[in-house]
């Protein structure tokens, strides 16, 4: 029945009238062990999943053995812990790799993780040819926002392009990186911002590949083809949905304009979601379900530019870790959405309307314009370096941040009707929130022993050898990679050779010349306050805001440190990525009033353990007061009471104000 | 003995074996602005000059503007010098500015310091200028003494803006200004008064295409500007973040120390004594302490040190004003 289809029909190839294919379903899960996780995956594939998307915990995202001191309680609590090709084995067993699209999300290791895949297929005799899916491998976003680096931004990018230029002919359904503006909208940027950093971020990798010189044309074409995104949602769903189509329309005239890409083919915007968790809300948590639904809508309303794979967060999310189950209820979600409702039914709605054409425009211009700036810095590294981005960011979040306090930007639960019933989700024995497995790290830890007692420590060291020569040389180390993979090499001693090689990186933090924007009574009293508190003490109240441990989502540390400034105190802002110890170190040759500490890994409780011993040991503890901020369930924070810790603060904390009385409040007692 | 001078003997006992808590609490009192800190201060310099430091400390002051990569290059220089020179012992403070509507500040160098390890021969302490236009704090004279009396060498990191070179200058022995090619025409802009002032000066960001240049534009400035000596002036090459150039300008810093005999405490106090009198007291109080007091140096001399000079000070003025006011017409 050749006949030309109504307005409101899909048409197949063949004619027939037909329902669009859904997306690919994921869910973001791994934690505990390699062999905890394995299980997972086997039943979320069982409940209807149709991709893997892998976390790793911090220690594998950021290149350390399980058993190294700044890994040690970090270790499984994120993600799942990969220590050497034997973990992977036990990871994948009973999953059919030739079958599978796999996402990892990982990127200072991206090769790295990489290598022991291909290691594990070969080793299963699976050709590699077959294997599909994605490493995430974004450094942009790691220096400007989620902040698990390593190494300097040249080499980084290095390590990208060397992954395209394997994975072209050999991997060809791999995708090498994906350019990944998510972390961006977590971290603070508007719609626009998250427009141009991504697009300015793909411009650069894609010139830099074209530098290098290793693709002709052909192949040059066929790798624009692998660049596929990662982006955000937000609750404003229709601006969101606007910026979608911004995103599909800038860069078909990006690859066609500036790289003359001719196949249409290899010009689509390719992405995959995981909408927003930076507004979800510890209080109320059950509003959480709404928002997630309503800005998936976002993403999939518009048929020309709906996302090729979602993962949604979990209404606990502001909470704890999610647990299967609420893993589950959000899978229905996508679930229903694709298979009860006729939204696959038709082709796009939006096409012609006056509204989302203007709103489209008026974002893809103002989108060009930043991305010129940005090239115009000489790209997105020379942009990072100069701390333009994360400044920019920074100042979008503390922006965000004093239009929520002052209630200029309404949240349902958070500013506007804070009065609700108690919610009956988390009335059950567990407190609805997930609960991490104590004795999950030994087992890693003595498979990781194992490994490094059964295997060949000359091959060990041949393979890093060669590793090392290709980095220094400038040759491809992907296949040395793999040679360390099937030599047992581990996750830290492969990222450690690299370190030997290039050094570690450290970027500006952004707070550089940042300022809030509040003002009225609450903060000329606090300023009041800290003045004299400063005749008390002798001196300004000192505050050292820092980030122990492996989490590297640094920007709330950051508004703290800003905030902590305009009202008055003088803050040393220690960074991210520091061992409990360096933290300790650092407050007590500053001889600091107070530490803050932000931990979002859900490791704060043996990191605030390891900061009360610290302090009692150089004979601290009590003249330097401790205050902890993240994600910390209420069985936790007494805990963390009794440990010493004064005060803690949740997401639940968002007005700046009030935590920074809090902290004035502290100080206070401590003298009194 | 009382107890309380017990306690700062302990201390000053412990700081002496570069005890890095002792040394910070001891920071703590020399920044103190309570007048009572005075006495405290007052104690720890008689204990310390009990059994002084062989050979003064040198101090060196490295100043520039925001953005120059200051704090980067000193956060690679300081591990070289301790790794060229294993019996070194070095102090690092680090002054940044105070935001002028709080009072509060942002202390972020400390960031770029990170130590894997702990490192015994390095002390590193941040200090926010308190409300001066950047350059050195109030407290930065008070810290510096203390530090130089525990250190063999102290690096002092400044916001360099105009002012505050003229004041490093009258702390630090040796003065670098450090400066980015990517701010050639402020190469130009340097006034005659700031180019005249630094021993050396490190051109840093060495690996920017546009450094051949900078490095050729200031050497011209030198030509006008200090014309006697323009051909001495030392230029260092460095990239903080390749770290080029670095052990280079670490070797010369490590001569430097060797061969300048630092300036001794003596001879710095007059200077900031004066400042001190002027902050608090007003140019009625300088003319006091120049007419009838015969200048600082005489007044120090005669009040044994700084600490006990401003206690006695406050007395002193204001006795002479009461005396003036009792004058008949």
């Amino acid at each position: 029945m050749n006949t030309r289809p109504l307005p409101h029909q899909i048409q197949d190839a063949s004619g027939d009238v037909v329902r669009d294919r859904p997306w690919i379903f994921r869910t973001y899960a791994g934690h505990s062990s390699a062999r905890a996780s394995n299980q997972l995956f086997r039943s979320n594939l069982e409940q209807g999943q149709t991709g893997l998307s892998i976390a790793f915990d911090l220690p594998t995202q950021c290149g350390y053995d399980s058993d190294d001191p700044i890994a040690r309680p970090e270790v499984g609590k994120v993600g799942v812990p990969i220590n050497s090709l034997d973990d992977f084995h036990v990871l994948f067993e009973g999953i059919p790799l030739e079958k599978m699209n796999t996402s990892m999300t990982i990127n200072g290791t991206a090769m790295w993780l990489l290598a022991l895949y291909v290691a594990l297929a070969r080793e299963r005799g699976v050709s590699i040819d077959q294997l599909a899916g994605t490493t995430q491998n974004d450094l942009v976003k790691e220096y400007l926002a989620r902040g698990t680096y390593i190494f300097p931004p040249q080499e980084s990018l290095r390590i990208i392009a060397e992954m395209y230029e394997y994975c072209l002919d050999e991997i060809p359904k791999w995708n090498a990186s994906n350019i990944c503006s998510y972390h961006l909208q977590e971290a603070g940027a508007t719609p626009v911002q998250e427009l141009a950093f991504a697009l300015a971020n793909a411009v650069s990798l894609l010139d830099l590949l074209q530098a290098r010189g290793r693709f002709d044309h052909e192949q040059f074409e066929r790798a624009v083809g692998r660049i596929s995104f990662f982006v955000n949602a937000g609750i404003r769903f229709v601006e969101e949905m606007c910026k979608m189509r911004a995103f599909s329309e800038l860069w078909n005239e990006i690859t066609r304009d500036r790289y003359g890409v001719q196949n249409e083919r290899f010009r689509r915007f390719r992405y995959g979601v995981q909408v927003n968790s930076l507004g979800l809300t510890e209080g109320q948590p059950e509003n959480n379900a709404w928002r997630i639904l309503i800005e998936t809508l976002g993403i999939t309303l518009s048929r020309n530019a709906r996302c090729r794979a979602l993962q949604l967060p979990a209404w606990n999310e502001a909470l704890s870790l999610p647990r299967p189950w609420d893993q589950q209820w959000s899978l229905r979600l996508q679930q229903i959405l694709a298979y009860e409702t006729d939204l696959l039914e038709y082709p796009d709605l939006f096409d012609g309307s006056p509204v989302v054409q203007s709103k489209v425009a008026e974002l893809k211009q103002i989108a060009r314009a930043e991305i010129e700036r940005i090239l115009e810095l000489g790209g997105v590294i020379p942009a990072i370096e100069s701390g333009y981005m994360k400044s920019a960011l920074v100042k979008s979040m503390s922006e965000r941040m004093s239009a929520i306090n002052d209630g200029a930007q309404i949240v349902v639960g958070v500013n506007r009707w804070t009065e609700g019933l108690p919610s009956p989700l988390l009335a059950g024995d567990d407190g609805g929130v997930f609960k991490a497995d104590p004795a999950a790290a030994s087992e890693t830890l003595e498979n990781l022993a194992r490994t490094r007692k059964a295997r060949d420590p000359e091959r060990v060291k041949r393979s890093l050898e060669q590793l090392k020569e290709a980095a220094r040389k400038g040759t491809p180390m992907f296949e040395a990679s793999v040679e360390c993979a099937l030599a047992r090499v581990t996750t830290g001693e492969w990222a450690n050779a690299l370190r030997e090689v290039f050094g570690e990186y450290r970027p500006p933090t952004g707070i550089d010349g940042q300022r809030l924007s509040l003002g009225g009574d609450r903060v000329e009293q606090l300023r009041a306050r800290i003045a004299s508190l400063t005749d008390t003490l002798g001196h300004r109240p000192r505050i050292l805001v820092g980030k122990p441990g492996l989490d590297g989502h640094s920007n709330g540390a950051e508004v703290i440190a800003v905030s902590a400034r305009h009202v008055g105190f003088d803050v040393i802002y220690s960074g991210i990525r520091l061992t409990a110890d360096a933290i300790v170190r650092a407050a007590v040759e500053e001889d600091v009033d107070l530490i803050g500490a932000s931990v979002l890994s859900g490791s704060h409780v043996e990191l605030a353990h390891q900061i009360m011993t610290g302090l009692e040991s150089s004979g601290a503890k009590g003249r330097i007061r401790v205050v902890f901020g993240g994600i910390i369930p209420k069985q936790d924070a007494e805990k963390l009471i009794q440990l010493g810790v004064d005060r803690i603060f949740t997401p639940s904390d968002y007005e700046l104000m009030d935590i920074m009385e809090s902290i004035v409040d502290v100080i206070e007692a401590a003298h009194a | 003995m009382s107890s309380a001078a017990q306690d700062i003997s302990a201390l000053v006992a412990r700081a002496r074996s570069l005890d890095k808590a002792a040394i910070a609490q001891l920071v703590t009192i020399f920044e103190d602005r309570r007048p009572a800190a005075r006495e405290l201060r007052a104690q720890v310099q008689t204990e310390l000059e009990r059994e002084p430091k062989q050979s003064p400390s040198v101090l060196i002051g490295i100043t520039g503007s925001p953005g120059s990569g200051k704090s980067s290059l000193v956060a690679r220089l300081a591990p070289t010098l301790l790794e060229l020179d294993p019996e070194l012992s070095l102090a690092v403070l680090a002054v940044d500015p105070s935001s002028t509507l709080s009072g509060g500040a942002l202390l972020g160098d400390r960031t770029r310091m990170q130590e894997s390890r702990e490192q015994p021969r390095l002390y590193f302490r941040s200090q926010a200028s308190d409300l001066e236009l950047g350059g050195l704090g109030p407290h930065s004279f008070q810290v510096c003494r203390l530090l130089a009396s525990l250190f063999d060498a102290v690096i002092l990191e400044t916001v360099g803006v105009g002012q505050s070179e003229a004041d490093v200058q009258h702390l630090a022995d040796r003065v670098y200004l450090v400066l980015s090619p990517l701010a050639g025409d402020e190469i130009q802009l340097l006034k005659a008064g700031i180019i005249e002032i630094p021993h050396a000066f490190i051109m840093n960001k060495c690996d920017e295409p546009t450094a051949d240049r900078a490095h050729l534009q200031l050497r011209s400035s030198l030509w006008l500007a200090r014309p006697f000596d323009a051909e001495k002036v030392p230029i260092y090459r460095t990239s903080a973040r390749t770290g080029d150039g670095v052990p280079e300008l670490a070797q010369a810093l490590l001569e430097t120390i060797r061969t300048t005999s630092g300036t001794t405490l003596t001879e710095r106090t007059p200077y900031f004594f004066e400042r001190w009198v002027r902050e608090e007291w007003g140019r009625h109080g300088v003319e006091f302490l120049e007419r009838e007091c015969k200048g600082a140096r005489q007044y120090l001399a005669c009040h044994g040190g700084i600490d006990l000079a401003q206690l006695e000070f406050a007395a002193d003025f204001i006795a002479f004003i009461g005396r003036g006011a009792r004058r008949p017409q």
